[in-house]
């Protein structure tokens, strides 16, 4: 392969960088948040009827698959505008990167609330002896400073550090990969999922770095990437 | 105690046996109308009226709500269909119940098979409402219809050196979808065990129906075991296979995640799941924000403590 490739831009798609599109994805991503909500009144109305027999348990689950799901979408983003040369889909990453924390956050919550009961014996023995607890917890409190970070001043004040600083995402995205493993009895299945996607999104970084090293070396100027 | 009702079909009319052994053959020759009504597109394991056609002696309330029908019927752990709590529910149809047999065997004086339908021939069914704690901290109040395993375990003459009984569920990968998954991480076929004074201990039933009714597929039809005082999963559902054996058999849980679950995994709330607290349950069906209850030694069955008297409970849980 020719290492001279040229940079061929990728499609406009001017209105992706409006306001709206920001919107849009807001919105489309606040959907699981809503329908969740939804159950959850169904089931204060008429138990049983939203969230089924156990629903304090089917509220923590199902908050945290979304907030798995939505943050390796997060990661998918920096993929997709590399893959695709769609650089203006980075402009987007923040909003999935801020609903990844809010499904976290809101996934801690709903432990709190409906599993512990509030309890703070059995928050602290849990927090203590559970392994993938502790392992969950560790890669929510990973995210805090990328949360609070996220905005664009941080990002013009930390420079190239809030790039290094970032990565920490993936410390996260695998603890919580292995929070989602340690909890599985039966089936491998959503370890196997996840797993592979995670995988995939890795690999895809490899390539990129490799790519771009290849290309430093003649004559390209070093068009920086994302992480 | 236990008061028998007056039941619709006295012993007397049971089928003889040798025409049980030709109605094997030939279905259609039945002389008992009654056991035969309810097959037809049935998704039991027994006809559908089996078990109001034979009676049964009422349980006596204890003093707790009884679980929803459709939430114990609906919410399952039986993985040979998938690890979901509904999916028992949704798949278990399939499976065919009609006729079922027996095998037992290991060191008992008379092996053997039988067919379910001998079994309950000269049996009297009694309601026995239990509580179920699963090993998942969540617990339900069941009415089941069955008879003491020691009923059954009796008429095979278990040896001198039995010392332990292993269950084998039925193993149908044609049937049942959570066998042939390639992610499962467990061994089919499902093998429970129990010491074999555990298992004739009266509070030990075998079930063969639930609510009034014969057991639904998802619940373990036609012929599943019921040991209250133990987590949900040691009581085995739809039994092909009974052993007598002199060594502790490996079950199926143990196997898979020894320190997770041990052998004899009897309700315990000072022994913790390495996962979470067994101090306390959620009695099902419950609200978003329900109180949990506090958990009992034995699952509040305190009369069975004499099996394990000198056994230390932390180590052998």
């Amino acid at each position: 392969m020719n290492a001279v490739r040229p940079s061929r831009p990728g499609p406009r798609l001017a209105w992706l960088r409006s306001r709206t599109a920001k919107w849009i994805v807001g919105i489309l991503l606040s959907i699981p948040f809503l329908l969740l909500l939804n159950d959850v009144r169904i089931e204060l109305v008429q138990p049983g009827a939203g969230l089924g027999p156990d629903p304090g348990e089917e509220l923590v689950d199902r908050l945290g698959t979304w907030s798995i799901r939505v943050l390796y979408l997060t990661l998918l983003v920096s993929s997709v505008s590399r893959i695709f040369r769609v650089p203006v889909l980075i402009q987007h990453r923040r909003t999935f990167g801020l609903w990844a924390f809010t499904y976290v956050v809101l996934h801690l919550a709903a432990y709190f609330s409906a599993l512990a009961g509030f309890d703070f014996n059995v928050v602290l023995s849990d927090f203590t002896k559970r392994p993938y607890i502790i392992v969950g917890l560790s890669a929510l409190c990973l995210l805090i400073p990328l949360a609070i970070t996220s905005t664009r001043g941080w990002q013009r004040r930390l420079g190239v550090n809030w790039r290094r600083l970032h990565r920490i995402v993936y410390v996260a995205a695998l603890l919580a990969l292995i929070h989602l493993w340690m909890q599985e009895k039966a089936t491998f299945f959503d370890t196997f999922l996840y797993g592979s996607i995670l995988l995939i999104l890795f690999i895809e970084r490899l390539v990129d770095i490799v790519r771009r090293k290849r290309k430093k070396s003649p004559t390209a100027k070093a068009v920086e990437g994302t992480t | 105690m236990l008061i028998k009702t007056n039941r619709e079909i006295p012993s007397s009319e049971i089928t003889p046996e040798s025409v049980y052994v030709s109605r094997r053959k030939f279905m259609g020759q039945s002389a008992s109308a009654a056991v035969l009504a309810g097959i037809a597109g049935s998704a039991y394991g027994l006809p559908e009226n089996f078990v109001s056609e034979q009676g049964f002696a009422k349980g006596e309330p204890i003093g707790e709500k009884i679980t929803p029908e459709e939430y114990a019927t609906r919410y399952n752990n039986f993985y040979e269909f998938g690890t979901g709590k509904e999916d028992p529910s949704k798949k278990a149809h399939v499976l065919t119940t009609e006729p079922w047999s027996l095998e037992v065997g290991g060191r008992v004086g008379k092996p053997g098979k039988i067919e379910l339908e001998d079994v309950l021939k000269d049996i009297d069914l009694e309601e026995r409402i239990y509580r179920l704690r699963c090993v998942e901290a969540w617990s339900m109040v069941v009415p089941w219809i069955g008879f003491p395993v020691k009923k059954l375990l009796e008429r095979f003459e278990p040896l001198g050196d039995a010392k332990y009984v292993k269950f084998t569920t039925l193993y149908r990968p044609k049937e049942m979808p959570g066998i042939r998954s390639i992610f499962s991480s467990v061994d089919f076929p499902y093998v429970e065990g129990l010491r074999l004074d555990e298992a004739n201990h009266p509070l030990a039933i075998f079930s063969i129906g639930m609510y009034g009714k014969v057991l639904p597929n998802q619940n373990g039809a036609p012929f599943r075991l019921v040991v209250p005082w133990k987590y949900g999963f040691k009581s085995i559902k739809s039994i092909v296979k009974i052993e007598l054996t002199e060594r502790e058999p490996r079950t199926t849980w143990n196997k898979s995640a020894p320190h997770e679950y041990g052998f004899y995994a009897n309700v315990n709330p000072n022994v913790d799941h390495p996962r979470w607290s067994q101090a306390q349950e959620r009695r099902l069906p419950t609200t978003i924000f329900g109180r949990k209850i506090e958990t009992r030694m034995f699952n509040g069955y305190d009369e069975v403590a004499s099996l394990y008297e000198g056994m230390n409970l932390k180590r052998k849980y």
